[in-house]
């Protein structure tokens, strides 16, 4: 083989070797430092002034960045394997957001909402959510939305109602808020907890937000509400069977056939609820569609009485 | 006019210099990339778009104020073509406004055409004109920057290496962007003495934010949200750029009117 | 009427980092050039040539002295119209093709258009870059770098010419060719002021020349009054050369030089050389040559200059 060719041949080995290793070791390297996705979890900057100070005049483009981080950093839940993920750095990625753009109102209705919820949907964090709103209140005194999210913060994660109702009051003052915003401060006044509210409220959320993420929480909270009353009305028929017939039935479908119920609900994502005939618990199943959020408070029983009431003694 | 003549010839001079023609092309790929990345934010991508274009103009922009602007009387010195130039009937004070005025048109030509890929970019995005419209003053304060950073580049070219050029260009320019910091911090300390220190350098350090905060927002900003800028705010921030640089022009004149060329 | 006056021109150098010493490179010169003049200016490297063209252009500034040029200090604007320079190892702007150069140098003198154009045609003829007026200077080889600078320096059609090295890097048909242009300037009346190491040429064009060494002047005047133009005597070149003939020079004269199948002797005085002569020819040898030795220049230097 002539010197020529033998240069080359050996050229073509060492980029087909370099060329094999390159996955292996990058993944090696991502083994050791556990997941790529970290680089999000990492802030870059300590606080929204220093951010601000070292913009150097790019402050807008800065806070579309820091924006797009904090939509990724939330949205990289882990769907599929239901890991709880924590939401830690949000409120940072979103202060530092609004610091650099003030006027960017989504950063802080985003925040508002996913600040507010608990997990596994957010970061719990109530308080936080309401200082991110009252920035955004100081800066926007007339926008009438983040008065709305401020109070829907109070009522539904707080449960502070008297708050709730002042937040949406002082929105219905506001020349641009829409007429409905007197009422659900009506609302909230006169019976916090009632789930006709609570619904009400996540109506209205699904239908005047343009944001997406919102719409499907919204969503998410509308269907929950649904397969909790799902459940506990399959509970109350379930004890008013082993009323009659002393004991748990063995099957939801025992309910049709005796009569109590003409057709077993399925969940909203169309699969079967679980029974257990030993307690006449009725439970999600696990492989169940629907996210299931947890409502923070407890309106079984006043949801039993309703039924009861409907449905009458026998 | 001689001046004319210098300025005409630099700005030849750049115009066939490929490293622009990259920079350039870099700007326009940022620009048309800003479509892509707009998507991210779910539902902002028109504000992306703005901001990154006017960022990319204004960070390119700046890249060849400074990297030109520090050669532009360097490299005649070390090439000695200044030589045969200064043995023409020309003042030495025309020599430094004719390569400071080429030098100023080429960012121009380059920002209008940066501005153009930009206007296009948000007009297939559905933007209409009247709100493309809107960009132009911050297109234009970008431009007074620009201007002022050759100035910067160019003094420091009359005395200096161009990486020590670079530097001093480089750091000035980003310390011109803390000027209202350094007040704060001159009003944090309890020293007078200092007080008096961060005051004097407030005026005397170039003060960048003229340019890109008007009325206490964001030049950038107000763009990508289509807002209007103040007029006053513009011609004002017009004024500084003229006394700050005309300033600059004297010291870079002075110093290269004094220079023995070895 | 002196065109260039220089009256104890001196100029100190700062040299070194640290401690900063004095250098003096040019020390006190006083000379002058009178109108039409082809002067040379000469002196081994370091003399002080480049630096006294750089004060006379007021590239750098004296530390004593002045300078006129036609009557003007150095440093008027207004006289450079009158001028022209070209630097030594030139460079020009190598982004420009040759008529852009003029055409920009024309421009800074106030030349327009329609008599620019003519001008850069006529001048690249004039040195010979006709052909290469489209190409761009970074492709020039050295002798056209010179030649353009030629042109750029006589473009205005200056009184004074400064040259510095004009004939450095170029072979012996760019060398030829630079003389015959400063030959024509001579023609037209322009003074010429031109320094050099390479004493051929200065010894072929200049009237008087000038001789630096170490930043003081050594001598100025007139060439012939330099070299005190004595005939040294002869050197007389044969060919075909009888061993008898060889034996009778060997007492002749006191050096016999072989050249190959000639042969070189030195004659002192001319009797000598009509001894030589009439023995060659007595004993049939080829006469080929016969030149008077000068002291040149170059013995001049060596002998002056390097004491």
């Amino acid at each position: 083989m002539t010197d020529g060719r033998r240069r080359a041949w050996l050229l073509i080995a060492s980029f087909g070797a370099s060329a094999a290793l390159l996955k292996p070791v990058q993944d090696r390297v991502d083994a050791r430092f556990r997941q790529p996705s970290t680089v999000l979890d990492v802030l870059y900057f300590g606080s929204p002034r220093v951010a601000r100070a070292l913009a150097l005049g790019y402050n807008s483009l800065l806070a579309d960045v820091y924006w797009m981080r904090s939509i990724q950093y939330y949205g990289r839940r882990d769907e599929a394997a239901r890991r709880p993920v924590r939401y830690g750095n949000l409120v940072a990625l979103l202060e530092i957001t609004t610091e650099l753009d003030p006027d960017l109102l989504d950063a802080y209705r985003f925040g508002g909402v996913f600040l507010a919820e608990p997990e596994p949907a957010g970061a719990g964090r109530p308080d936080q959510a309401i200082e991110l709103l009252d920035r955004g209140i100081v800066r926007h005194p007339l926008e009438w939305r983040l008065y709305f999210d401020k109070g829907f913060t109070y009522f539904w994660f707080v449960k502070d109602y008297a708050k709730a109702a002042e937040a949406w009051l002082a929105a219905s003052r506001l020349p641009t808020a829409p007429n409905w915003m007197e009422a659900l401060a009506a609302m909230s006044l006169s019976r916090g907890g009632a789930v006709e509210t609570a619904r009400a409220l996540w109506e209205r959320q699904d239908q005047e937000s343009n944001r997406q993420d919102v719409k499907k929480n919204a969503r998410n909270h509308l269907i929950s509400l649904r397969v909790d009353e799902d459940r506990w009305t399959l509970e109350f028929f379930v004890e008013r069977y082993r009323k009659k017939f002393g004991a748990w039935p063995a099957r939801l479908a025992d309910l049709v056939r005796v009569g109590l119920l003409k057709y077993v609900p399925h969940d909203p994502s169309d699969t079967p609820y679980l029974y257990d005939p030993a307690t006449g618990e009725v439970r999600l199943s696990p492989a169940t569609g629907v996210l299931y959020l947890k409502i923070p408070y407890d309106y079984r029983a006043a949801f039993m009485e309703k039924l009861a009431r409907a449905f009458g003694p026998n | 006019m001689r001046v004319l003549a210098i300025a005409r010839n630099t700005f030849r001079e750049n115009i066939r210099d490929k490293v622009l023609y990259n920079l350039v092309l870099f700007a326009l790929l940022m620009i048309v990339s800003s479509l892509a990345l707009g998507q991210l934010t779910l539902g902002h991508t028109d504000k992306v778009i703005v901001d990154l274009g006017l960022s990319s103009i204004s960070m390119i922009g700046t890249l060849i104020a400074i990297f030109i602007g520090i050669s532009l009387v360097s490299k005649e010195l070390e090439r000695r073509t200044v030589y045969a130039l200064l043995a023409k009937p020309v003042h030495r004070w025309e020599f430094i406004l004719g390569k400071f005025l080429g030098l100023a048109f080429t960012l121009t030509v380059n920002v209008v055409i940066m501005t153009a890929g930009l206007i296009l970019t948000l007009a297939c995005h559905g933007v209409g004109a009247g709100s493309c419209l809107r960009l132009l003053p911050a297109v234009y304060l970008i431009l007074l920057s620009l201007g002022l950073t050759t100035a910067l580049a160019l003094v420091f070219s009359t005395f200096s290496t161009p990486a020590l050029s670079a530097l001093f260009t480089f750091f000035l320019w980003v310390i011109g962007h803390f000027n209202g910091d350094l007040l704060e911090l001159g009003r944090l300390v309890e020293s007078a003495v200092f007080l008096r220190l961060c005051r004097v350098l407030y005026y005397v350090l170039p003060n960048f934010s003229n340019f890109s905060v008007i009325d206490s927002r964001n030049v950038i900003q107000s763009a990508a949200y289509y807002r209007p800028i103040d007029p006053w705010g513009v011609a004002w921030a017009t004024a500084y750029g003229l006394v700050y640089g005309s300033l600059l022009l004297g010291i870079a004149i002075a110093v290269f009117s004094r220079r023995d060329f070895k | 009427m002196a065109v260039i006056e220089i009256e104890s021109l001196t100029k100190d150098f700062e040299v070194g980092f640290w401690r900063k010493r004095s250098v003096r490179a040019l020390d006190g010169l006083s000379l002058e050039v009178a109108r039409g003049e082809v002067f040379g200016f000469l002196g081994p490297n370091g003399a002080g040539k480049t630096t006294t063209l750089k004060l006379l252009m007021s590239l750098i500034r004296p530390t004593a002295g002045s300078a006129r040029i036609l009557g003007e200090p150095v440093d008027s604007v207004a006289m450079r119209r009158r001028i022209g320079y070209l630097p030594e190892n030139p460079y020009f702007y190598d982004y420009l093709t040759g008529e852009e150069l003029l055409a920009y140098v024309g421009s800074l003198f106030g030349i327009r258009p329609p008599m620019l154009d003519r001008k850069v045609g006529e001048l690249l003829q004039t040195v010979g870059l006709a052909d290469a007026r489209r190409l761009q200077l970074r492709k020039y080889s050295k002798g056209m770098v010179q030649r353009i600078g030629i042109a750029q320096a006589i473009l205005n059609n200056p009184e004074v010419v400064f040259l510095d090295e004009p004939m450095s890097g170029l072979d012996p048909l760019g060398r030829r060719e630079v003389r015959e242009v400063i030959a024509s300037l001579r023609s037209r009346g322009v003074t010429v002021f031109f320094s050099s190491h390479i004493l051929p040429d200065v010894e072929a064009l200049c009237d008087r020349v000038a001789i630096l060494d170490k930043g003081k002047l050594r001598e100025v005047g007139a060439l012939d009054a330099i070299l005190n133009v004595k005939i040294e005597g002869h050197e007389i070149i044969l060919a075909r050369i009888s061993s008898a003939l060889r034996a009778r020079l060997g007492e002749l004269c006191d050096r016999i030089t072989p050249l190959g199948d000639r042969v070189a002797v030195r004659a002192a005085t001319a009797r000598q050389v009509e001894a030589i002569v009439s023995a060659a020819v007595a004993a049939g040898a080829e006469l080929v040559s016969v030149n008077p030795i000068r002291r040149s220049l170059e013995d001049y230097f060596f002998k002056e200059v390097e004491a």
